[in-house]
């Protein structure tokens, strides 16, 4: 039983991958109302830019900002070229979600067709272990706390105190009353891609560099994982995201040390169905509501 | 109206693609003989693909250069099985028909073996396998050969090395997969034969985003050595892990533990000193050196143009296999003097069995001159030598090597009677 | 024709019998009655392992295989047994999944459903064998039949084709009648249908069990035929292949189900099978399934409801008008 107080250590890190990405997922979700479920190649995309990028022998953390921005600059793009000419071309929910999963395998494989089906790591992954009282980190984990919390506190104070912030979350409320109030939704739609898809980027690189190598499937792999997040947290609640993450990203860890290490996944799984089935609002609608927050 | 028009473009372009095939038939002409390349070239073990085509490539570039076989030369085409059974089987149906003058198949893998080596057989279709799964250890199947090892045989050359070495307590990581887990079995008897105790023996969910509760479970658990086969992204996010929380440990693992994937994931991960010092692989005995190695590496060097990165096969047992397995087709096919897939299959086995008198090459051309001269002759690969028993398996022993300075060092062997004997 | 290309073309005959048959499942789940049911494909590995579990026997201790139960069920229960598992399994995975949430949310849970199964599939070692899958199953009636492989390849495309027939039989006697007008109705507007005092709930149970059962069926067949049957044959973007084959051929019609089943999973994905090879090794094999992708994209685009839509009803305005259409005998009494 030694071995809970580690794992909650461990699932602190897997949480802090799921927030950024998750609450990403969620934002944009909310606000443009689009299952997007070329995701997780969207993140594998980052890495492989990022990948680019380290390999010209810059710092890492250059390599995670250039992965985030990839991210941004594919996601908004990605809506305008696709996405959004579905749309107004009347494809409805269902029709979406086969557009995203089409993305979604031209992505994965045009990045198997370009590199191949091999496995690449970032330069300069090299760590030391760091004790912080029964936990054990290593300084790569701790950048990527670190990126998670800064991200946070940066989505938070967007969403708190910037005029953009209220709007985007007057559009998830309701879109077309936000129009008529004179938001300008279409900007606020490409602004929430690009936060969501800088987001997205981010985590990609950061889920890389603590798996260390990866291959054209390694962000889709998570997919799943991340629409827990999402939902568990109420879709379009960051707040919600974050502590789904928390709670997707401790369980799994405490259920591969409690349960067995190859149903670790399945918490996660398990989770979403729950939670889908019981409250598809997300468990923590009320109180994020509560608080305004509705991006 | 329109809808008909869809339907006719759709079935035109279907007919574009069979020309298509037309043209690829005719352009390969009659005078070349094809192999298939029947494995998973996409799906999860998407990257088998690529090192059997970087043996069958450089093989045939390489007879063609010496004049092909009897007027004909020789290409590789890409059958892809998608690594499950249901898209195998269509798959090997089209590699009979469509192919035109297929000569043989390298393949099947284990994904889809039990289900597509019987249509293999039937079509009289000599396949050089890729599978290790210990269901065709006796097999009866007459154009079924196998170069590699089965994997029941793995489980005893790893705990046989850990055992000489002195370890006694043991940790087994393994993946998932079919691959990976049908090593286990094995492992688990002989380690318990040989005395061994293992602590923990963990299956691992592949390419988690972190195993880090599975590596405190295993530190916890006291291992002095780690047995593991799981896929390259698992393996170098488990073993940092392991590194940088605890300190890494001995680690012994199969021959995907010293493929080229592997090793760059492992090495970018870990680093090349610790990489060195603490990762061990055990594959069947083939080491980089020799005369018949020799003139593979240098075939595969120059087919740069076909095998992108052709360096990181170099080492690999599986590629030279598959560059052997040409070679024994080509010379069969000299032997047999004779095109013909079944007459050509009754003299696979001649031109690999050792002999009295029997002149002994390395290469396709020093084969083809020996024949030529009226010798018999026995050929020795880039992986060894090759002795068929009856049920058509070669196993030969296993050695354990190491990644050093960006090269695999050999270490030491577990020979075949060693294994022979333990596993009786 | 040589015999190499009869073993081929015979052996795509029965994959498109098959396909033919999970479209049509999948079409009554979808296409009628608006389930995304993303899962599909569980159903279709749930019936394939039934067929098998229920023709090897049981496992013996020094069998290469470890499943649940085993036994030598003659032909055709083993078919029959899949399609009741398919049903039972469809009625268990409805009773919890088929809720009232949006379209994209219950693709989500089908999805998920999909992704656990194959986990536990994996895992679970005992069950069916885990990874490496089931193996050697022994096909139907070849120990009675005494012909040549040849010859049974071609029973086996009769057998298929018998199969077809009957599934086909059972859907048109959904979708033909009233109950095919009230899925309809449900899928285009539940609550107006719910209104109308039809059983909402009761009707996409229906549709989803049924579909369910097809699946199960179309699975006890091909895996029969390919005699090996592993979690890598029932990952989720299996399930992809047969939504873009609804999408290419126009859901919501059985006859656009077969066109779909024709173009996407037999002719598009054999004829890529055929390309004349360049790039790299494996580049072929990506740019395949760029292809799959782009093709749903390109018809979601420019022909969303498919290559045979979905017919449009007209339905008269007052009650007497049928009969002005109808017959010539009662055109006389016609306003």
């Amino acid at each position: 039983m030694n071995l809970l107080l580690p794992a909650l250590g461990f699932g602190v890190v897997t949480a802090s991958i799921l927030a950024l990405a998750g609450v990403g997922f969620s934002l944009q979700f909310g606000v443009t109302n689009i299952l997007n479920l070329a995701y997780g190649s969207i993140m594998t995309s980052a890495a492989f830019a990022a990948l680019l990028v380290s390999q010209r022998g810059v710092n890492l953390w250059i390599a995670v900002a250039a992965g985030g921005a990839f991210g941004a600059v594919f996601s908004v793009a990605l809506n305008r070229v696709v996405y959004t000419p579905f749309i107004r071309r009347g494809t409805k929910l269902f029709g979406m979600i086969i557009v995203t999963i089409s993305v979604a395998l031209v992505i994965q494989y045009g990045i198997q067709a370009i590199w191949g089906a091999s496995f690449f790591s970032l330069e300069g992954l090299h760590a030391s272990a760091i004790q912080l009282g029964p936990f054990v980190f290593t300084t790569t984990q701790l950048g990527i706390l670190g990126i998670g919390v800064g991200a946070m506190i940066a989505v938070h104070a967007l969403l708190r105190y910037t005029t953009l912030g209220k709007s985007m979350r007057a559009t998830a409320t309701n879109a077309v009353l936000a129009r008529n109030c004179g938001i300008a939704t279409d900007r606020v739609i490409d602004i929430a891609w690009a936060i969501s898809g800088g987001l997205c980027g981010l985590a990609g690189v950061a889920l890389v560099i603590n798996v260390t190598a990866f291959t054209d499937t390694t962000g889709s792999d998570l997919l799943v994982p991340i629409i827990a997040v999402a939902v568990l947290g109420g879709i379009g609640q960051a707040y919600g995201a974050m502590l789904g993450a928390l709670i997707i990203g401790i369980t799994s860890e405490i259920a591969a040390a409690l349960i067995s290490p190859d149903y670790k996944d399945v918490v996660a799984f398990v989770i979403l169905i729950l939670v889908l089935l019981v409250r598809p609002k997300g468990i923590f609608s009320e109180i994020a509501s509560g608080k305004e927050v509705a991006a | 109206m329109n809808r008909t028009c869809i339907s006719l473009i759709l079935l035109g372009s279907l007919v574009v693609a069979s020309g298509a095939t037309a043209i690829q038939a005719s352009a390969s002409g009659s005078g070349t003989l094809t192999i298939g390349e029947f494995t998973p070239f996409s799906g999860p073990d998407g990257s088998f693909g690529p090192e059997l085509a970087a043996g069958c490539i450089p093989a045939t570039q390489l007879i063609n250069s010496e004049g092909g076989v009897l007027g004909h030369h020789l290409n590789c085409v890409e059958e892809d099985t998608r690594g499950d059974p249901a898209d195998a089987v269509p798959a090997a149906n089209k590699m009979i028909a469509s192919v035109s003058n297929l000569i043989g198949a390298l393949g099947p893998s284990s994904d889809e073996a039990l289900a597509t080596v019987p249509i293999l057989n039937q079509a009289k279709v000599p396949m050089f396998v890729e599978t290790g799964q210990a269901a065709f250890d006796h097999t009866s199947d007459k154009y079924f050969w196998r170069i590699t090892p089965a994997d029941d045989v793995k489980g005893y050359a790893l705990a046989l090395w850990a055992h000489r070495a002195g370890y006694t307590r043991a940790a087994a990581v393994f993946g998932s997969d079919v691959g990976s887990q049908s090593d286990v079995p094995t492992l688990l008897t002989a380690w318990k034969r040989l005395g061994g105790k293992m602590v923990v023996n963990q299956r691992i969910a592949l390419d988690s985003s972190s195993y880090e509760t599975e590596v405190e479970q295993l530190v916890q658990a006291r291992p002095q050595v780690i047995f593991t086969e799981v896929d390259p992204q698992t393996g170098a996010t488990y073993f940092s892990e392991l590194q940088q929380l605890h300190g890494l440990i001995p680690v012994i693992g199969t021959e995907v533990s010293l493929e080229g994937p592997w090793l760059r994931a492992v090495t970018g991960a870990l680093g090349a000193g610790p990489t060195a010092k603490y990762i061990e692989g055990m594959q069947p005995y083939a080491p980089p050196s020799g005369p018949a190695w020799k003139v593979f590496n240098k075939a595969l060097l120059k087919a740069r143009a076909s095998v992108p990165s052709p360096g990181q096969w170099s080492a690999d047992p599986y590629t030279m296999t598959f560059y052997d397995a040409v070679n024994v087709i080509g010379l069969a096919i000299l032997e047999a003097h004779s095109t013909s897939r079944s007459a050509y299959n009754q003299d696979v086995a001649k031109i690999t069995a050792p002999g009295a008198g029997k002149t002994v090459v390395y290469s396709f051309a020093a084969g083809k001159a020996a024949l030529a001269a009226g010798k018999k002759i026995q050929y020795i690969g880039a992986g060894g030598p090759i002795v068929f028993n009856r049920w058509h398996n070669s196993t030969g022993a296993f050695e354990a090597a190491k990644y050093v300075h960006h090269r695999l060092v050999l270490v030491g062997s577990v020979s075949a009677q060693q294994i022979a004997k333990l596993s009786h | 024709m040589s015999s190499a290309w009869q073993f081929y073309i015979s052996s795509v005959l029965i994959y498109l019998g098959v396909d033919i048959m999970a479209c049509w499942g999948l079409n009554l789940q979808f296409g009628y009655a608006g389930l995304v049911n993303f899962s599909f494909i569980v159903f279709q590995a749930a019936g394939a392992y039934t067929a098998a579990v229920l023709t090897l026997g049981r496992p013996g201790p020094a069998s290469i295989q470890q499943y649940l139960g085993g036994a030598h069920w003659p032909f055709p229960l083993p078919v029959l047994a899949a399609g009741a598992v398919g049903a039972l399994l469809a009625a268990g995975v409805g009773a919890i999944g088929l809720r009232r949430l949006r379209s994209d949310y219950e693709a989500m849970v089908m999805l998920v459903v999909s992704l656990i199964a194959t986990s536990i599939a994996t895992n679970q070692t005992n069950l069916v064998n885990g990874a490496n899958g089931l193996d050697l199953v022994p096909k139907p009636l070849a120990g009675v039949l005494h012909v040549s492989a040849l010859s049974y390849q071609w029973f086996y495309v009769a057998m298929t084709a018998v199969v077809c027939v009957l599934v086909f039989l059972l859907v048109t006697l959904i979708t033909g009648s009233p109950l095919g007008r009230s899925l309809r109705a449900m899928r285009e507007n539940e609550r107006a249908a719910a209104a109308l005092g039809r059983n909402v709930t009761g009707l996409r149970m229906l549709a989803f069990v049924v579909g369910g059962g097809i699946a199960g069926i179309s699975g006890a067949i091909l895996v029969m035929f390919i005699s090996a049957w592993s979690p890598g044959s029932w990952l989720y973007p299996e399930t992809f292949v047969f939504f873009t084959a609804l999408i290419v051929g126009g859901s919501g019609n059985n006859m656009g189900a077969v066109v779909g089943a024709v173009l996407v999973p037999v002719a598009f994905l054999e004829a890529t099978r055929f390309l004349p090879q360049f790039g790299p090794p494996g580049f072929i094999d990506a740019v395949q399934w760029i292809a799959i992708g782009l093709l749903a994209l390109v018809f979601l685009w420019f022909w969303p409801r498919g290559v045979v839509p979905e017919r449009r009803r007209r339905f008269p305005r007052a009650r007497s008008q049928p009969a002005a259409t109808g017959g010539g005998r009662l055109e006389q009494n016609s306003p």
